[in-house]
């Protein structure tokens, strides 16, 4: 078709996405939905297929293809024009019950010619804790309102009977009914804006585009793997949950225009609520590949028809009914996207022409916190510790990892000013800044993750409880390219105040300030009441090379910033430093560094 | 042709292909079998790091250096009793 019209009508369509997010962004009070970016927008063909998967959390764009799917074989011979749909049953395509798809038809001149889908982070889902990660759960049927697919506008009209029901059933219905609302509106916006475009070009026109778009990323993530050797690439995460550890398998294989993301390997499925269902680990598989593999492409199902998943049914990476799931987004989720972006880094990291679009190992720094409770205006409240949403970037081949650079499933990532959650919940931070030494050691470090740490402040109730899930502290995630290190685990604490502690302001700009039993926590539901401070430290993103390659200034310019200690800057990249930390001492840092190459080979033939 | 930003495959006299340190061409055996067996390994624990590195797992740190000049290779992080992760190229 004639290029120009086909590249107005890509553009439009990206349009189509971007206004959506900002209507949807508009309408919600959400923190999670407007501070977090926890969203995601994108478009489908009639058939449901992915036509244009937009920003925010990208693993839910192939897993919302699923949903539209889903609802057009439910709902045959009953999609009518402004209908709009809602799932979230995560063994029907959701990811857990808190991650509530919208789904809605567009029609033109009375024919269905394409969907829309969303989905926000509902403020709460009637689960058995605040905010819908239920660290108790040992059955989907306590995590919440779950639905295989509903219509909750038919013919324009709302269902007010459903929305009640769902409203019945949360703890938040206000916040929850606005959620709900908020993704109407983008839909509906997405909808006039696709019916104009239709309008415009006519259906025959717009149909040609959007097809044109799907075989144009299908040859083009083609052409990118036919350029990349064929090959074998492992990578190997572990999560640990209340005693336990678990372990994500992956062996991604290329052999010409074709993909396989082979889970065998995968510990069974958990008992509790760090597994993930089918179409949530298919989704996740797609968010280094969108964003790292092909950014230079529409991503749509032209991507996803050349990838082929193998997932051991019974595994915490596709568990069966009725296992919990509900903290599958902090757990096994991210160890699929970070098993997978490790295997496509690597990859790409074998072609020299390539090599610049891999990274180390990203973090999202996945120790989730809902706090809950009576706010300084004494209502009931449940809110989200955006400062997750931080993450940290992995480091290139060319430059160091983005510190504090978000998480790789989602290009628009962000944290909540302190002083907007301080307006929201009756919580004071005592300090949030970048965490040094986290980032991975390399010739280009990875980037650093958040730490902060708040109290109780103007709490009516003296403090307020707050749910913590994740994957757990134990193990570090965010592995390093060509001899780059992993970046550290993530560290949660809370400090008791010491008794009799008669401070008026309990001040500390460090951890190690602060006076007091530190309980390690990670898992579960916990008091934070009167003046104990709950800790938490996100991991970094892996490194790129070797440690001893890092350009000595360069060194020196992490210690003066916070973001590497002396110790580290010494230990790890063998650069010694005057006492003032002031300038580099050359001579001492060859010796250093030639100590440390002698210390590798000293053990290896020791053993 | 190349296995990694260390690694490169070379191909010797007689068409043998070989895998070698980038950096200083130490031979690290055929292409056709797994490297790491052959490199210098250093593993120990992540609590050697330091606190921050370290938060009560049972993690090694494995890092696979070249034999030759003791560039790091690649790095592992891994339970005692992991098999090494292999990567390799089909051709």
């Amino acid at each position: 078709m004639d290029p120009i019209t086909f590249e107005i009508i890509r553009h439009r369509l990206f349009r189509v996405i971007e206004e959506g997010v900002i209507t949807l962004k508009h309408v919600s009070g959400s923190e999670i939905t407007c501070e977090g970016h926890d969203l995601m927008v994108a478009l489908h063909r009639a058939d449901g297929s992915l036509l244009l998967a937009g920003i925010g959390y990208l693993h839910h764009t192939p897993s919302a293809a699923e949903a539209c799917k889903h609802i057009v074989r439910r709902f045959a011979g009953e999609i009518d024009e402004d209908d709009v749909f809602l799932l979230n049953d995560p063994y029907t395509a959701a990811h857990h019950t808190s991650d509530i798809y919208l789904i809605s038809p567009i029609h033109h001149e009375g024919r269905l010619v394409a969907w829309s889908s969303s989905f926000v982070h509902v403020n709460d889902i009637g689960a058995t804790n605040p905010g819908g990660f239920c660290p108790d759960a040992t059955e989907i049927y306590v995590e919440g309102f779950s639905s295989p697919g509903i219509k909750l506008i038919a013919r324009g009209e709302l269902r007010q009977d459903l929305l009640d029901t769902i409203c019945n059933m949360v703890r938040s219905p206000a916040l929850v009914a606005l959620d709900l609302k908020s993704m109407i509106a983008c839909h509906n916006v997405a909808k006039e804006r696709m019916q104009a475009l239709y309008g415009k070009y006519g259906a025959a026109t717009v149909d040609e585009a959007c097809g044109a778009l799907i075989e144009q990323s299908d040859r083009r993530f083609g052409e990118r793997l036919e350029e990349l050797p064929d090959g074998r690439w492992q990578s190997r995460q572990r999560l640990h949950c209340r005693g336990e550890d678990y372990l994500v398998a992956l062996t991604m294989t290329k052999e010409g225009g074709r993909l396989t993301f082979d889970f065998n390997g995968t510990s069974e499925q958990s008992r509790y609520a760090i597994n993930s269902p089918y179409w949530a680990t298919w989704g996740a598989i797609f968010s280094p590949i969108f964003s790292v593999l092909c950014p230079d492409m529409v991503w749509n199902e032209g991507l996803t028809r050349r990838v082929t998943m193998v997932a051991p049914e019974g595994s915490i990476i596709n568990s069966r009914r009725p296992a919990p799931i509900s903290v599958s987004t902090i757990a096994t989720v991210p160890m699929v996207n970070w098993s997978s972006l490790h295997c496509i880094s690597k990859m790409l990291a074998s072609s020299p022409q390539h090599e610049r679009y891999a990274t180390a190992v990203w973090d999202g720094g996945y120790n989730a916190v809902f706090m809950f409770g009576r706010d300084q205006r004494g209502n009931f409240t449940i809110g989200y510790m955006t400062d997750v949403f931080g993450g940290a970037g992995g480091a290139r081949s060319y430059a160091d990892g983005v510190d504090v650079g978000g998480d790789i499933p989602n290009p628009i990532t962000r944290t909540a000013n302190v002083e907007t959650t301080e307006a929201r919940l009756p919580l004071r931070y005592l300090f949030r800044r970048r965490v040094r030494d986290a980032g991975g050691a390399g010739r280009y470090r990875g980037g650093a993750g958040i730490e902060y740490a708040v109290m109780p402040h103007d709490a009516p109730d003296g403090g307020l409880r707050f749910v913590m899930t994740g994957k757990g502290t134990r193990f570090p995630t965010s592995e390093g390219i060509g001899g780059g290190y992993v970046g550290s685990p993530p560290h949660c604490f809370l400090v008791h105040a010491p008794q009799g502690d008669d401070e008026p302001d309990r001040l500390g700009t460090a951890l190690d300030e602060l006076a007091g039993e530190r309980e390690a926590i990670a898992w579960g539901e916990f008091p934070l009441m009167g003046r104990d401070v709950l800790y938490v430290g996100s991991s970094g993103g892996g490194g790129w090379g070797d440690p001893l390659m890092r350009e000595p200034d360069a060194v020196l310019g992490d210690v003066r910033g916070g973001l590497t200690s002396v110790h580290d800057a010494g230990e790890i990249y063998g650069v010694v430093l005057d006492a003032k930390a002031t300038r580099v001492d050359v001579a001492a840092t060859d010796a250093r560094r030639d100590a440390i190459r002698a210390a590798r080979g000293v053990a290896a033939a020791a053993a | 042709m190349r296995l990694s930003p260390t690694l490169d495959i070379e191909i010797e006299a007689g068409g043998a292909r070989v895998i070698a340190c980038a950096r200083c061409g130490h031979r690290l055996g055929p292409a056709t079998e797994p490297w790491k067996p052959r490199a210098t390994l250093r593993e120990r624990p992540m609590e050697e790091l330091g606190s921050v590195h370290f938060s009560g797992g049972p993690v090694l740190l494995r890092e696979f250096s070249c034999p030759g000049c003791a560039t790091l290779l690649d790095t592992e992080t891994a339970q005692e009793g992991d098999p090494f992760l292999d990567d390799f190229l089909l051709e």
